[in-house]
């Protein structure tokens, strides 16, 4: 994901904005990472530059 | 409702999965049917081309439209209507795309709506994205992002779009108050929102019931009465139903799509 798209995502359960904490960069894109919601704690992986934001019990669920 | 919600799920996650990757792994047989220099004079054609899902979206895109766009995403979609043909997509316009898939009407949105514009699609299905990614790579468009997540809790503010698109997809969701509720909230002020859409013929719904048959679109079709009260529900306004006219099934499919036709859907939310 390209840093920028930060400005439209949030967090999925509560809606509160997120942090990213980027592990593997490329440019402007974030190829792996974390977003941290700052309102509920809950966190989401970045693999392969797609932020993965499905709901953390359906993540569990999908595998 | 005749089946479990997860199960719906899982099963949708898992046939639009096999989908993706089988699109993958027939890319390079794709590609070298696309190598024009035998003067097949065809941008995306089945009898030129192989695979059999290109027929598919040739019966819902123009050539125009498909013109340029990788056969990947064309053969990756398992669409029921154009929805940006309908859009009136205008230039710097923040387009959202529910259930995104290989990208296609991502790839089409984006080219409306410009450099000053934005595409996102949203899929919660990992070989979907992988293959959207791909495609869009392959195109070089930089206006386009593609999220996972589920339609149902979006991973976006309110207020962010001016435009939602979606191509056969709400009708896979077994809670279509949840899409349509976020769909409102997403929405900026005076968004609208453009669905192609299966939906029942008559009160009695679909002809089939099962878990399959919901992954086929067809299962989870409801009559235009309750979708248009759902989505009035929902906040929205303006709202119109048209019918599509276009036969989206194979001709053994037939059966399974009783009862059954693909929509446009057209909605406001309050400015």
């Amino acid at each position: 994901m390209k840093k920028d798209l930060m400005e439209i995502l949030a967090c999925p359960v509560c809606k509160g904005g997120l942090e990213l904490r980027a592990d593997v960069e490329d440019g402007d894109e974030v190829v792996a990472g974390t977003l941290v919601c700052g309102a509920c704690n809950e966190s989401y992986p970045i693999e392969d530059t797609i932020p993965n934001l499905l709901p953390p019990e359906l993540r569990r669920e999908l595998g | 409702m005749p089946v479990d919600n997860s199960e719906i799920k899982e099963l949708v996650r898992e046939r639009y999965g096999a989908r993706a990757q089988r699109v993958i792994e027939l890319a390079p047989v794709v590609a070298e049917g696309h190598e024009h220099g035998d003067g097949c004079g065809c941008s995306v054609d089945a009898a030129c081309c192989g695979p059999a899902d290109l027929e598919h979206a040739m019966r819902l895109y123009s050539e125009g439209q498909l013109a340029g766009l990788p056969a990947e995403s064309v053969a990756a979609s398992a669409g029921c209507g154009n929805p940006t043909a309908l859009a009136g997509l205008r230039p710097g316009e923040r387009v959202l795309d529910l259930g995104s898939g290989g990208g296609i009407d991502c790839f089409l949105a984006a080219q409306q709506v410009g450099d000053s514009g934005r595409v996102t699609g949203l899929d919660m299905t990992p070989a979907m994205l992988e293959l959207a990614r791909k495609n869009q790579a392959n195109l070089g468009l930089t206006n386009v992002e593609f999220v996972q997540g589920e339609l149902e809790a979006m991973p976006l503010p309110g207020d962010s779009f001016d435009v939602i698109i979606s191509n056969c997809v709400v009708c896979l969701s077994p809670d279509k108050d949840a899409v349509f509720s976020e769909s409102f909230r997403v929405l900026a002020p005076g968004g609208r929102i453009h669905l192609s859409d299966v939906l029942a013929l008559t009160r009695e719904g679909p002809a089939v019931a099962d878990a399959e048959s919901w992954v086929a679109c067809a299962a989870g079709a409801e009559y235009h009465e309750v979708y248009v009260g759902r989505l009035r529900r929902a906040g929205f306004e303006d709202i119109e139903v048209k019918g599509e006219g276009v036969e989206f099934w194979d001709d053994g499919e037939k059966g399974t799509y009783t009862n059954t036709a693909g929509f446009k859907v057209t909605a406001r939310k309050p400015g």
